[in-house]
């Protein structure tokens, strides 16, 4: 239950400082969609239901910070959410590499379906000027994620004694 | 899908869906700022990122104090000389002012004073790939309400597009969804100032028979009545003539920095306006 009350609360925080370490490194010339790499995480790691709420509210409070059409990155964090999922149960998810190239792929998605979405509804063109920040954002991002993973099996050792899966796959233990 | 084994788990996912969906469409077509809900997340992010700029903001200084220590006293110097340059220059600004002054009496022009303005800071800033919103740290309980316009400095930055208590969202004039009513100063000619993202913003509308070059002026034109007339938007940067069709595809490079911009003055009411409710 505890969980659920934190959420909104670390949603926030998540989105807050997100959106100042972007603001600080790139001057708001691009976004750095850190959530993705949590909804990665989830998909890999918790179960379905507290893994799609956690995604929908990330999803809805970076909507609501973001200024962007309220629902739109709330669907596209759950979609991202369900697919990490159904692919950790297709996959062996613990290779660092695999992870990385896993997050490009998904923070790549989630772009494209904002691009098409936008283009759909408000009829804007912008897929020809900003596919080098696209790249560069999925690069940057699936970078950060074997990382992420890192530390949390660090955390994760720390708090239950062993990682949710073994270290062997991952090649960090 | 074998990993959907639960049924109940499909139900909810299909109802979470579903919700997000409606969420999505309603206000497609709305076009609303989120209502409650949002207002309530986004009173609780304000003070979470005044916070954290702030934190930042006094690290980065005491760097940059330090750096700036050197070499300080030939910036000393200079800074000396700059001020009684800069002492000079008053003098003959304000013999400038005094004479407008005394011209405008003369035309009997009444002075653009009708506006009450809330000075506020720049406390971050939302962004995605389509918009990019400013946060500020006043919101309706200092008067700032939706759609009030927004300017720093020398020229406009945009308007209110979601007020909280504490808290408010501004629309810059770069953001995709902006349109704004110009003119280009030096000819009078009317258009839309549309946003552009890192292009900085379109002036459209302009048909090919008037006289537009790059370096003109841009300005409210004042039509619709949500910006003043006359704020500075910026400077025609680019004429693209190859554009086929009626119209110019004009470039504006904004006056203002949105990447360095610190503090805005939001027009929270217009004197006249208030003067006509009463």
């Amino acid at each position: 239950m505890i969980y659920y009350l934190l959420l909104p609360f670390l949603a926030i925080l998540l989105i807050v400082l997100q959106n100042m370490v972007a603001d600080i490194i790139f001057s708001g010339a691009m976004v750095l969609e850190l959530s993705i790499i949590v909804l990665v995480y989830a998909g890999f790691r918790l179960d379905l239901i507290k893994g799609s709420i956690s995604a929908f509210v990330l999803g809805f409070v970076f909507d609501c910070i973001s200024g962007s059409v309220l629902g739109l990155f709330a669907l596209t964090h759950v979609l991202v959410f369900l697919f990490s999922f159904f692919v950790s149960a297709m996959l062996m998810t613990e290779k660092m590499f695999l992870i990385a190239l896993f997050t490009f792929f998904c923070v790549t998605m989630e772009e494209f379906i904002v691009v098409i979405f936008y283009k759909l509804f408000y009829g804007f063109d912008m897929l020809p000027n900003i596919p080098a920040a696209f790249w560069l954002q999925a690069f940057i991002v699936g970078s950060l994620a074997p990382v992420f993973f890192y530390l949390m099996r660090k955390v994760e050792v720390f708090f239950y004694d062993k990682p949710a899966q073994s270290a062997k796959w991952a090649g960090t233990g | 899908m074998f990993f959907f084994r639960n049924y109940k788990t499909i139900v909810f996912i299909v109802i979470l869906l579903a919700v997000i969906v409606t969420v999505l469409s309603c206000n497609l077509k709305q076009k609303s700022s989120g209502g409650l809900v949002s207002r309530v997340v986004f009173e609780i992010a304000a003070p979470v990122q005044n916070f954290l700029n702030s934190s930042f903001k006094n690290v980065s200084d005491a760097w940059y104090r330090y750096l700036f220590l050197v070499g300080i006293e030939e910036e000393n110097r200079n800074l000396k000389k700059a001020i009684d340059h800069m002492k000079s220059q008053l003098t003959v600004y304000q013999e400038g002012y005094l004479e407008a002054q005394r011209l405008r009496n003369l035309l009997d022009l009444k002075e653009n004073k009708d506006f009450d303005f809330v000075i506020a800071r720049v406390i971050g800033r939302g962004q995605t790939a389509f918009s990019q919103t400013i946060l500020i740290n006043k919101g309706t309980a200092d008067g700032v309400h939706d759609g009030v316009p927004v300017t720093a400095g020398p020229g406009l930055v945009g308007r209110i597009m979601g007020a909280s208590w504490h808290s408010a969202k501004v629309l810059p004039l770069i953001d995709e969804n902006s349109n704004i009513d110009a003119c280009v100063q030096r000819t009078r000619t009317q258009g839309i100032i549309r946003g552009a993202g890192s292009l900085g913003c379109i002036l459209k509308y302009i048909a090919k028979t008037q006289d537009v070059r790059e370096g003109d002026v841009i300005i409210t034109s004042g039509m619709g009545g949500v910006f003043p007339k006359g704020i500075m938007i910026g400077r025609v940067s680019r004429i693209d003539r190859l554009e086929s069709g009626l119209f110019w595809k004009i470039y504006v490079a904004p006056v203002i920095d949105f990447s360095r911009l610190e503090e805005v003055s939001v027009l929270t009411s217009a004197g006249g306006e208030d003067e006509d409710e009463k």
